[in-house]
């Protein structure tokens, strides 16, 4: 895991709140660099280096240049903005390092930085602060949001648009991204707006609050249906805190520490009364356990941060860990996973997903060569950086074995990507989160045993 | 991605980008620049004037005229992950890094050999073979990112060299950059032992001092059919190395035979993939035998009671290929794991005799204390290959010029016992002046004589390999040059 407890329980390396030329508080962290042996062993795990062949796009690069700014040997300028914010911050690197070196955490913490030296201008900067601010911690923008795109997908819009070709005024990686925009459902914490608890089917074995996430619910809502629905199979009441927000992950990647720290306290706040905090989107589940990281300079929330860090778990390692009943129904097919950078580099999990994707009786894995590299997805990576985002896909793409039906993870982000890599290369892969699949074998499984009762 | 032009008025970069493409494939401004300081040794830094990508020899060899046809000083970069400081550009150099020229051009198994570009990465070449049932020898511990064309540089070596044979014995043919920007090949069609001069032999471990390596003919081997992995735990270091001279003398080759002491084994079990080692043992052993399954299994067996012999105090086979493979990667990512325990390190590369182990191992101590600072021994034990790592905080003032001093000083120790100061790592700038440990002047000298028929400009790559200028050597070097000419 790219947290290191100790490096927490450290006092911050500088007391003075900037550090060479960084200007703010909140500098990326002496302890974090000091790691870095300069060694290289981290090069060949890093897409943005296998694109480019530039040190200054690799890991080691990075720390290097990050070190550099606080030795004051470079300025925060838009220079050391390109490397810095070109980074997926997909941690393949952390799993690489040999000295445990958290990149990822010192690409955020240098974010911050750049971010306050320089807002961001023109038409990233509306976009970024469109979303960032406007609509992913805002719930009931976020449903408006999902209305006008159910309107728009329902009422044949979609259609007239994509036929009429009105579609390509939109820049060409959007208009790749709208042809894949799930079919939006209701969003659970909608649905279950009046219900203090979602009680498990038989026995209640254990209690478990669910993260509903803000796109996850309003895009992929089945996603969180399922996740309900396989929770309260295997005995656990769920529910569902009302004033839980946006993780804040998309922020912090794009350098917005203050917004996350604002999310982060209503999320701990939230879940003050929770034993288990579920999640079923890696890269908010990472996010959550790295809370205690935005708190560096603040013990007080840096306790709190910690202790409800410590409750987070994602899904599948929770089914896996809790013993899951076994699906009995057969579902006969061919499955690829992919793992999400921030399920297995940011938070070790490989095995719990394929395990439960094993247990489905039928099912076949199929092996992904370099399943553990980043598609691109990236949060809004794709959105920012989409040349380099289009040729990591290209470079995913190839990896996806030919024969198979399905593709698996256990990220959104990453299942809109993949979805418009089978778009844009003519595949016909279904993309598929792994809960889903458990799902539609316990559905299986019962609508058999009704056929037959 | 930055700008779609080159934004300087040198005109040099500009020349230069236009040889290899434009914008994309150059560096010029300092903050990319500046990612490309050093390599693996990160004591001496400085800018390079630029980085050029080339795409293919033709481009490499123009961009090479270029640069000596301009009197502008330039040298070959792989991964970057040398530890004698090779790629590093002391004099402001052009840096032709040869990363983007990594595809793998041909394989033939019926003659075991394959033919790479220079930036293809050491390990992908085993990936790319290994379902054929074959393999590339030479494993650095950086195989996983280190490119052959670094390889052949450097000559590196790597745990399972102690059977195989490092580098330049799996070498076929070359085709180098010379520094006038012509284009040679050496080996043609990868027939090895050609008559006359061992050039191949030459230019691999002249550490990119001759010409630039723009395509290689190696030789790949089938895979072992069958391969055991011993780990040993030993409270005391004597012990330990008496029974790799035990191993060695009952007529085992072992494909590898490796040492860590107590420090080392604290970094690797701090790092990012400990095995669970006692902490309190003084030195650990991991041997490894391969070649057909008959006779496998007696080796092992003769391996074990050698190390019972010695008072192991713990001995165990891995029970699988996962079991085998956690082994490697803690003893693989030895030297990145110092990063968790020092924030530097230097890593020194002498070769001993393998007898004389205890006593080096005590004398390096002696040097640890006398400077006080930690250092850590990982060995190849089976070939006398020694890598002392220096501990130390650069933060701290005066720390890098003990930790440089300590370095020597081991080195000086193992050419004291009869051994040398480098194995496989490279002289580089780390090590110019001990050069003079086991080389005279005359002997420095009919090597750099031999560089000046490749290099004689001295543009590519200068400053390294031989003792800086100013002293004696060259000071005789420009009395013939006068005499001469
Ligand atoms: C963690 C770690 C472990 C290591 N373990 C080992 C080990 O076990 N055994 C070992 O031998 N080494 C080891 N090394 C050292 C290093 O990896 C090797 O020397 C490797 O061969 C360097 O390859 P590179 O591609 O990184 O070359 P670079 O570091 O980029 O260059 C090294 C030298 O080669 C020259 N060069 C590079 N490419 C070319 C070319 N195409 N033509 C001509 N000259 C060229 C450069 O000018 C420079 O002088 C280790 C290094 C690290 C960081
Ligand atoms: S980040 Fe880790 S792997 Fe990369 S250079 Fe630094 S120590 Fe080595
Ligand atoms: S997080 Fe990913 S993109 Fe960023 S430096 Fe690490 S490996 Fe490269």
């Amino acid at each position: 895991m790219s947290l290191k407890e100790s490096d927490l329980k450290k006092d911050p390396a500088c007391t003075i709140n900037s550090l060479g030329n960084y200007l703010w508080s909140d500098p990326p962290d002496e302890n974090k660099w000091a790691d870095c042996v300069h060694c290289g062993m981290c090069l060949e795990s890093c897409p943005t280096y296998e694109q480019t062949g530039q040190e200054q796009h690799s890991p080691r690069g990075r720390v290097h240049l990050i070190k550099s700014v606080a030795e004051g040997k470079l300025e925060v300028n838009e220079a050391f903005a390109d490397p810095v914010f070109a980074c997926l911050d997909c941690r393949a690197c952390t799993t690489a390092c040999p000295a445990d070196v958290d990149v990822g955490g010192l690409i955020e913490e240098a974010r911050g930085q750049i971010r306050q030296a320089m807002p961001l201008t023109g038409w990233k900067g509306v976009v970024s602060k469109f979303f960032l601010q406007g609509v992913f911690p805002n719930q009931d923008r976020l449903h408006l949001l999902g209305s006008l795109l159910k309107f728009y997908q329902k009422s044949g819009l979609q259609k007239v648009v994509r036929k009429t070709r009105l579609i390509h005024i939109m820049p060409e990686h959007l208009v790749e991204m709208e042809a894949i925009l799930p079919e939006v459902k209701q969003p659970v914490r909608k649905k279950y707006k009046h219900a203090d608890v979602i009680k498990a089917k038989g026995e209640t074995k254990r209690t478990v609050a669910l993260l509903t996430g803000c796109i996850m619910d309003v895009m992929f809502s089945d996603i969180n249906e399922a996740t309900i629905n396989v929770l309260t199979r295997n005995g656990n009441d769920v529910v569902i805190p009302q004033n839980q927000t946006c993780c804040g992950a998309l922020h912090v990647h794009a350098g917005d520490r203050e917004m996350g720290r604002k999310l982060a306290k209503q999320n701990i706040e939230a879940f003050k009364d929770a034993e288990k905090v579920i999640v079923n989107a890696a890269g908010c589940g990472c996010m959550l356990k790295e809370y205690p990281e935005l708190f560096r300079e603040d013990p007080e929330w840096r306790k709190k941060a910690e202790e409800f860090s410590a409750k987070v778990e994602d899904i599948s390692k929770y089914l896996h860990d809790t013993d899951f009943e076994k699906p009995k129904a057969e579902i006969k097919t061919r499955i690829t996973y992919h793992d999400a950078c921030h399920l297995a580099h940011g938070q070790g999990i490989r095995e719990e997903p394929r395990n439960i994707l094993r247990s489905i009786p039928g099912v076949e894995i199929v092996h992904m060569p370099n399943a553990d590299r980043c598609c691109g997805s990236a949060g809004i990576y794709n959105i920012t950086n989409p040349e380099m985002a289009g040729a990591i896909l290209e470079s995913k793409m190839k990896n996806v074995p030919e024969d198979v039906e399905i593709i698996s993870m256990g990220n959104p982000g990453c299942m809109l990507q993949m979805a418009m890599g089978v778009l844009k290369y003519g595949r016909n892969q279904r993309i598929v989160h792994t809960v889903q699949l458990l799902d539609w074998a316990y559905q299986k499984e019962d609508s058999l045993k009704e056929g037959k009762g | 991605m930055r700008g779609k032009e080159i934004q300087t008025k040198d005109k040099h970069i500009q020349n230069l980008a236009k040889i290899v493409g434009g914008v994309q494939s150059i560096l010029y401004k300092k903050e990319d620049l500046l990612a490309y300081d050093c390599d693996g040794f990160t004591i001496h830094r400085h800018l390079p004037k630029a980085v050029v990508f080339p795409k293919n020899t033709q481009e490499v060899a123009e961009v090479v005229k270029y640069c000596n046809e301009n009197n502008l000083p330039f040298l070959a970069r792989g991964a970057g992950t040398g530890l004698s400081g090779g790629a590093i550009p002391l004099n402001g150099e052009v840096i032709i890094s040869l990363v983007r020229m990594k595809r793998l051009l041909s394989v033939d198994l019926e003659n075991r050999r394959a033919v790479v570009e220079p930036g293809f990465v050491n390990l992908k070449l085993t990936q790319s073979i290994s379902d054929k049932g074959y393999y590339y020898a030479p494993d650095p511990s950086s195989q996983y990112c280190c490119t052959i064309g670094g390889n052949v540089a450097e000559n590196a070596g790597g745990a399972h060299c102690l059977k195989y044979g490092v580098t330049t014995n799996h070498i076929l043919g070359l085709e180098v950059v010379l520094p006038n920007g012509e284009i040679i090949e050496i080996g043609k069609n990868g027939i090895p032992d050609q008559p006359g001069y061992d050039l191949l032999g030459l230019l691999t471990g002249s550490e990119g001092t001759l010409g630039i390596v723009t395509k290689i003919t190696v030789r790949i081997l089938k895979n072992p059919e069958a391969k055991q992995t011993v780990l040993a735990y030993f409270d005391k270091v004597s012990d330990a190395s008496q029974a790799v001279s035990d191993i060695i003398s009952e007529g085992i080759v072992p494909a590898a035979l490796e040492m860590m002491d107590k420090t080392a084994i604290e970094a690797v079990e701090a790092a990012a993939f400990p095995v669970g080692h006692p902490r309190d043992i003084e030195a650990l052993l991991l041997i490894e035998v391969d070649g057909i399954s008959a006779g496998i299994d007696e080796q092992i067996h003769q391996i074990l009671r050698v190390c019972k012999n010695r008072n192991v105090r713990e001995v165990k086979v891995a029970q699988d290929e996962k079991e085998r493979e956690r082994w490697w990667a803690n003893r693989k990512t030895g030297f990145g794991a110092m990063g968790a325990i020092s924030p530097d390190y230097l890593v020194q590369d002498g070769v001993i005799p393998r007898s004389k182990l205890p006593e080096v191992l005590e004398r390096i101590k002696k040097i640890s204390e006398k400077y006080g600072l930690r250092i850590a021994n990982i060995f190849h034990a089976g070939d006398g290959n020694l890598h002392p790592l220096v501990l130390f905080d650069a933060k701290k003032p005066g720390e890098t010029e003990k930790a440089l001093a300590a370095g020597s000083e081991c080195l000086k120790v193992c050419a004291d016992v009869g051994g040398s100061i480098t194995g496989e790592h490279g002289v580089g700038i780390e090590k110019r002046e001990e050069m003079r440990f086991i080389f005279n002047d005359e002997e420095i000298m009919a090597q750099t004589n031999i560089r000046d028929v490749f290099n004689p400009k001295n543009l590519l790559n200068a400053g390294k390999l031989f003792p800086t200028p100013g002293r004696c050597v060259e000071v005789k070097k420009e009395r013939k040059e006068v005499i001469t000419s």
